[in-house]
């Protein structure tokens, strides 16, 4: 099934798993899976939760699948479905989410593929997990979800500019954090 | 918790298969977009409306403010706010539950919500559109003066003393 659709963009999966092969879906949760556990782990620090949350999102976003406009990025849309379940829980939960100790999730994407950064990355979650939320999910999309700047701003419905700004005191706060450690 | 990473393809197909979860019909979508429209359409010119109306009531009571501004209260259609209240809370209602996942920036549209109301209102009672619609059509009921405010109007036996 994946070899059919390995060349065809997100857009075009969801394209025809809308007009005539719903099994086709497995493809989308196959290639998102890792990335938004990543994600909802990121937000939620809870790994059960974070599996409810993903699991949950897939299925809200193959229900509400025709209402997707797929001139738009599907990678966009599924990142804020994630995010409104996860706020969701938290809200839910009304609680500060505990620190994690050595949990990571395997991704697809070879991105870490030299030893100082992977040195980097890993300091870098560190700080993250340890910075407020405000702060470090714009930070975790832009350095380890690799989006840019305008996906961000599609993702957290905030503007292009206080995208930037976000991230730039992120980084200011992160620098105190890490220091200290 | 790699096998459980590897079962959510699993658990997320069988989901669907086994309690039978199925997308959302196109027309379910675009019944939503009309009724947002509608809804936020309907609030905007019952605002408007109301607006235009009470700053033309206010304006053309010079001294006797207060005693206008009373009987507009109690002739005041009321229902015709909650209207336009409902329809607001339904539009944005609506707009979040159909358009959950694209970049909508709420207090925004509120504001501009808002300020669009009272632009529009003051254009429409500069142009003179609040005078016409207080003789004619639905507004005509509203608008028409209690028989105790004749004595003031020009041409009346008081106004016409007061005119001399």
């Amino acid at each position: 099934m994946e070899q059919n659709t390995e060349n065809l963009s997100d857009e075009e999966v969801v394209q025809k798993v809308r007009s005539f092969d719903q099994e086709l879906y497995a493809v989308i949760v196959d290639r998102y899976q890792g990335k938004l556990l990543r994600y909802a782990l990121s937000l939620i620090k809870d790994e059960q939760q974070s599996l409810d949350v993903v699991q949950e999102s897939f299925i809200k976003a193959f229900v509400n699948l025709q209402g997707f406009d797929t001139k738009k990025k599907f990678s966009s849309w599924i990142y804020r479905i994630v995010h409104n379940e996860a706020m969701n829980i938290i809200k839910k939960y009304h609680k500060e989410t505990p620190l994690l100790d050595g949990i990571d999730f395997p991704s697809d994407e070879n991105i870490e593929d030299d030893f100082t950064k992977q040195e980097i990355t890993d300091a870098v979650k560190k700080c993250l997990r340890e910075i407020p939320l405000l702060y470090s999910e714009p930070l975790e999309l832009r350095y380890v979800e690799e989006k840019s700047y305008e996906e961000i701003s599609d993702i957290l419905h905030i503007p292009l500019g206080t995208v930037a700004i976000r991230i730039s005191r992120a980084k200011k706060v992160m620098k105190r954090v890490c220091q200290k450690n | 918790m790699s096998e459980e990473l590897k079962s959510v393809t699993r658990n997320v197909m069988e989901r669907i298969h086994h309690e039978k979860i199925t997308m959302r019909p196109r027309i379910y979508f675009i019944f939503g977009s009309v009724l947002t429209f509608i809804g936020l359409t309907a609030s905007i010119l019952t605002s408007v409306f109301l607006f235009s109306l009470l700053r033309f009531s206010l304006r053309s009571h010079g001294p006797m403010g207060a005693y206008r501004w009373e009987q507009l209260v109690s002739n005041f259609p009321w229902w015709a706010l909650f209207v336009a209240l409902f329809g607001l809370i339904l539009g944005i209602w609506l707009l979040r539950r159909y358009e959950f996942s694209y970049k909508m920036n709420f207090r925004v549209i509120a504001l501009g919500f808002i300020l669009a109301i009272i632009a529009t209102g003051f254009v429409l009672d500069m142009t003179g559109l609040s005078d016409v619609l207080s003789r004619q059509g639905p507004m005509k009921g509203i608008m028409r003066p209690s028989s105790s405010d004749d004595m003031f109007r020009p041409g009346s036996s008081f106004g016409g003393f007061y005119n001399k």
